[in-house]
């Protein structure tokens, strides 16, 4: 037999991160996650029946409908990538060790944070066809529910003389609250919310004993952080009121390792069709990109020195 | 200059931390260990004293507390160390999801491998360990036999030039077991290095060039196989067809000149080989 062929590899190689990544994504596929797609449709069909409360007169039942639509589906998204990106994360790592098919993969040229990455970027794959599809359906219901509302109120518009302009403005109304380019920055944000989550899962499963706690944690950082910025303008008032100096600086430290989802929450606004403007999408990847490189990278410092 | 040994272990300490213990459990103890590109060594022991350890430690899958590893001259805890090397682990699981062939596809991607070359080679591993009706079979539906050569096929898919076996044959009925046994004769033969490890003596003896036996952690004895077990004031005569009359000639001969006749009996076979003959008619 001649040697092995491979050059020695660097970290970071984007084939074999890629061959991970693919495989854990199959894995996931294998565990009937798509299931969760035949749920979301039935929700998406029921959000067409279910009216939000709304105090405005009968020319905003058409937008009512379509917000209701949005809420639900944006809703469901949101539960779904976040509680996928936490278990799937969770689950996969221990798997692993528990059937012993981490060794066969470390016994060979593959460096562990490359193994790491793959695993992640796998459950990241998953998330992102999962919410395209899920978009898909959305945005498909919305166009056609947002026809119909257009067609129905301009026609008990011209019925009742309203004149062109006013028209013209209901027509606009009803149009930002369907199909938009602000939606699907909503749909983005709610995919970049799961990448953090999916790392924090990755961070925490690198050195706890059981996938439960993994995901009792996971959950607990995510609610942490939907307060955490209301905690840390208290901290910083404090510090200001010259009550503690060390206060602002441990708001900066918290900041800095615990992110604050309450950013992510421009998805409500889009829901009621105001328009998110792009800077505010390139914050939120920025954040996301942030946390994602230090969650990995802190996961790495771990799972380097843990022996099997 | 001298080729660097497939396998350097150089007093090799592990020392586990347990939380009942305020001592620190020792699990290898000052091991030593060297194998020469080509050979097959086998190291024997009991149930934990200390084999699969030292074999982690040689993949760097766990760190020595002192004393140092290498492959081929290659650092073990750095990772081109493991270029060179395919490891068949205890009891192994593949992904169930895989079917054979996808399984080797999998870990041959790992190892750099595509295309033509990733094909031909998967195709040339299932033969060689006699897969190839299996390869489009789940992982899932496999028996333990056909797991451990899956498992023996993947250790060897990106042509290492050495071969780390834990137990591979533990749980593999004596059919399966033999075809093991074959295949790591196959490999002795291609002159890739076998570093294997059992508690099966009698596999061990008929596969391994050099044996050493570690015990609490320790390696209390490692030779040549056939230095280790040959008897050195006794000599063996097998004769075929032998008379009564023959052997008490052969008795008073040995007498006279002041040699002990100790035995004579008809050789046994193993109860493994008489099943092998009975069941597949292997007279080996």
């Amino acid at each position: 037999m001649t040697a092995a062929p491979s050059k020695r590899p660097p970290f970071l190689r984007a084939r074999r991160i890629g061959e991970i990544a693919l495989h854990a994504f199959t894995q996931l596929v294998r565990m009937k996650v798509f299931y969760f797609l035949v749920v979301f449709a039935a929700i998406l069909l029921a959000s067409n029946l279910i009216e939000l409360p709304q105090h405005a007169g009968p020319e905003s039942v058409g937008a009512g409908i379509l917000r209701s639509i949005k809420s639900w589906s944006l809703g469901t998204m949101t539960l779904f990538s976040v509680v996928l990106g936490i278990t799937a994360t969770a689950l996969l790592l221990p798997k692993d060790v528990e059937d012993r098919t981490l060794y066969t993969i470390l016994a060979k040229p593959v460096p562990r944070l490359d193994y790491l990455t793959g695993k992640l970027l796998g459950v990241l794959l998953l998330i992102f066809l999962s919410l395209a599809l899920m978009d898909g359906l959305m945005t498909a219901t919305l166009q056609w529910r947002t026809t119909m509302a257009l067609d129905q109120q301009t026609q008990a518009a011209l019925a009742q003389g309203w004149p062109k302009e006013e028209i013209e403005v209901l027509r606009v109304e009803i149009l930002a609250q369907g199909p938009t380019w602000s939606l699907q920055g909503a749909v983005l944000a709610v995919f970049l919310r799961a990448v953090v989550m999916a790392a924090i899962a990755l961070l925490l499963s690198t050195f706890s004993t059981s996938t439960l706690f993994t995901v009792i944690v996971s959950f607990l950082i995510y609610f942490i952080g939907h307060f955490q910025a209301d905690a840390l303008e208290f901290a910083r008032q404090a510090g200001e009121a010259g009550q503690s100096t060390a206060a602002r600086t441990f708001a900066g430290a918290i900041g800095l390792i615990l992110p604050n989802f309450q950013l992510f929450n421009v998805i409500d606004a889009v829901i009621q069709g105001t328009p998110m403007q792009p800077a505010l999408l390139g914050k939120l990847a920025a954040i996301s990109g942030y946390y994602f490189i230090l969650y990995l990278f802190s996961s790495w410092f771990i799972f380097a020195k843990k022996e099997f | 200059m001298t080729a660097a040994p497939a396998v350097e272990i150089r007093h090799l300490v592990k020392e586990f931390r347990t939380s009942f213990r305020r001592e620190p459990l020792r699990a290898v103890d000052d091991v030593s260990i060297t194998i020469q590109p080509g050979e097959i060594y086998g190291l024997i022991g009991p149930n934990g004293s200390g084999k699969s350890t030292t074999m982690k430690a040689l993949l760097g899958l766990i760190a020595p507390t002192s004393g140092h590893c290498a492959i081929f001259g290659k650092d073990s805890l750095k990772v081109d160390s493991r270029d060179d090397v395919g490891f068949l682990p205890e009891n192994p699981y593949f992904y169930k999801h895989l079917t054979g062939a996808e399984t080797l596809r999998f870990y041959g991607k790992l190892c750099g491998l595509s295309g033509k070359t990733l094909r031909d080679r998967v195709d040339e591993l299932l033969a060689l360990v006699d897969l190839e009706a299996a390869r489009d079979r789940r992982i899932g539906g496999y028996s333990k036999g056909m797991l451990q050569r899956i498992g023996l096929a993947q250790a060897l898919v990106q042509e290492p030039r050495l071969v780390i076996l834990d137990e591979p044959t533990a749980g593999v009925d004596p059919i399966g077991s033999r075809q093991i046994r074959d295949l790591i004769l196959k490999l002795g033969e291609r002159g890739i290095t076998v570093f294997l490890c059992s508690h099966l003596l009698e596999q061990v003896q008929e596969v391994c060039d050099r044996v050493g036996i570690i015990f609490h952690g320790k390696l209390v004895k490692e030779g040549s196989l056939e230095d280790l077990i040959a008897i050195e004031d006794q000599t063996e005569i097998i004769l075929r067809d032998a008379s009564a009359e023959l052997l008490a000639e052969i008795e008073m001969l040995a007498a006279r000149h002041g040699a002990r006749w100790l035995r004579a009996g008809k050789p046994r076979t193993t109860l493994e080989r008489l099943f092998l003959r009975e069941t597949l008619g292997d007279d080996r």
